[in-house]
């Protein structure tokens, strides 16, 4: 059963490698430059991607971990583990391309953006989810204790996006998620999606690989206890 | 035994109710407070150089203080607040107090909010301080809105209260203590701060009270949350 978990994530992996190389291939070759913004909107089909999988991930973590309390199914604990673990490493990556992208666009790598603060504030909610997690003496009181981390992290994210929106919002329209229909070219529309489904599956794909490596662990400890 | 079992076995004696469990917790509490009054007097000895070293970072000459001193305000209060919340439970560590209150059938959100409500009223005492050093230091007028003020002020007192008590329960039991604790409850922190400093520095210019009417909503809002979600789940925390 373990094995299996692990071959398909080694296949959603590598299916996400390829889409993703196909993505950048469209992105450097096949997609027209966007008019206004100019070369630099490139980074939009890194960076979009990204923050998509880092909420998918959170929202991964949260549902796992309020199972986990409710069932105490270890295997809910091992799925909150490796969405938090591959979430942190979207996050970094929405972190990295917001403010490249900003520094161009509006002159200043840090203008206080909504939407990258949010990312900010996600990234260190799912940093304190990790520590608390190896800070118990006992394993399974680390487990219970990230639970509920991602729990209370979850219901305050919408709080913290609207308080962080009404602070400020320098941030672009969306061009695609908008009332009217989405207003971008198709071909940038296009070359966005196939983004979205190739880092959509490289994160499930990481996730299904860490599930099965700590459930194997996890297996093997149980044995030498024994 | 989970927290549910310990509710039942509650109903089935008839023992004290939920209410009075409560008032029991936050009166046990405020009594070892009043006995040696050393987190008092360490969050007020806090406030009040923390206000000193405010007032000698800021340069006269370039920026009025009565412009950044409701932001000041609450950053105090988040750090005074630390400093008194996070030894609630290493006060109930000692000699193994936390386990014979566990061990009593009282419910666990009824410790959980007895424990807020004390917490509260230390900290909110010393948020008042607060406002009375930092007027007194950056000659802040009060005199606009000072119910609303107050009101403000608990509203966020009580939010931050909740959730340091939550956390501060958690990283009591954790080999970090409470060197995690504002890695944990910073972030949940920023809509605190943005609508609780937004609100108040308006009130201190004096805009009329319609202006910071959603602000308020907002901050009610987190508290509540806060609150509800501390009441939930607090009993996974102290579970054995």
């Amino acid at each position: 059963m373990n094995a299996r978990t692990g071959w398909f994530g080694i296949g959603m992996a590598l299916a996400g490698v390829l889409v993703s190389a196909y993505t950048l291939w469209m992105v450097f070759f096949w997609v027209p430059t966007e008019v206004s913004m100019g070369i630099v909107q490139r980074i939009f089909y890194i960076h979009v991607p990204s923050a998509w999988v880092a909420f998918l991930a959170f929202g991964i973590v949260a549902v796992s971990s309020a199972v986990y309390l409710w069932l105490g199914d270890e295997r809910a604990d091992i799925a909150a583990l490796s969405a938090a673990e591959g979430g942190i490493i979207f996050t970094t990556i929405v972190l990295i391309t917001g403010p490249l992208w900003g520094k161009i666009a509006w002159n200043a790598y840090w203008t206080g953006e909504p939407r990258l603060t949010l990312t900010l504030v996600l990234g260190f909610i799912y940093v304190g989810y990790l520590m608390v997690r190896n800070a118990t003496d006992t394993p399974e009181r680390g487990k219970r204790f990230a639970a509920v981390v991602g729990i209370v992290g979850a219901l305050f994210i919408p709080l913290i996006h609207m308080s962080v929106y009404w602070f400020r919002g320098l941030h672009p329209d969306p061009v695609i998620l908008n009332p009217e229909g989405p207003t971008a070219d198709p071909e940038i529309q296009t070359t966005l999606y196939v983004g979205l489904l190739g880092f959509t599956l490289l994160f499930l794909g990481l996730m299904a690989l860490r599930y099965s490596v700590e459930r194997a662990h996890r297996t093997l400890e149980l044995r030498e206890a024994a | 035994m989970s927290a549910q079992d310990h509710d039942r076995v509650a109903d089935d004696r008839a023992g004290p109710g939920w209410a009075a469990v409560v008032m029991a917790v936050a009166a046990k509490d405020l009594r070892i407070e009043f006995r040696t009054r050393a987190r008092t007097l360490t969050m007020a000895g806090f406030v009040v150089m923390v206000g000193l070293l405010f007032f000698f970072s800021v340069d006269r000459a370039l920026v009025r203080p009565q412009d950044i001193a409701s932001g000041l305000t609450w950053i105090t209060l988040i750090l005074a607040g630390l400093i008194g919340v996070g030894r609630t439970f290493e006060i109930e560590k000692a000699d193994g107090a936390m386990t014979g209150l566990l061990l009593t059938p009282a419910p666990r959100d009824a410790i959980y909010l007895g424990k807020v409500l004390a917490n509260f009223i230390l900290v909110y005492a010393i948020v008042l301080l607060t406002t009375a050093v930092f007027g007194l230091f950056f000659q802040l007028d009060y005199s606009n809105h000072p119910g609303a003020l107050l009101l403000l002020l608990a509203a966020g007192t009580l939010g931050f209260v909740a959730l340091a008590t939550l956390f501060g329960a958690l990283t009591a039991e954790t080999t970090l203590g409470e060197s995690l604790l504002p890695i944990l409850l910073f972030p949940l922190l920023v809509p605190m701060v943005i609508y609780g400093a937004a609100a108040s520095s308006r009130l201190l210019l004096g805009r009329p009270l319609s202006e910071v009417e959603g602000q308020v909503r907002m901050l009610a809002a987190f508290a509540l949350l806060a609150v509800s979600v501390g009441a939930v789940l607090f009993g996974q925390i102290v579970e054995e």
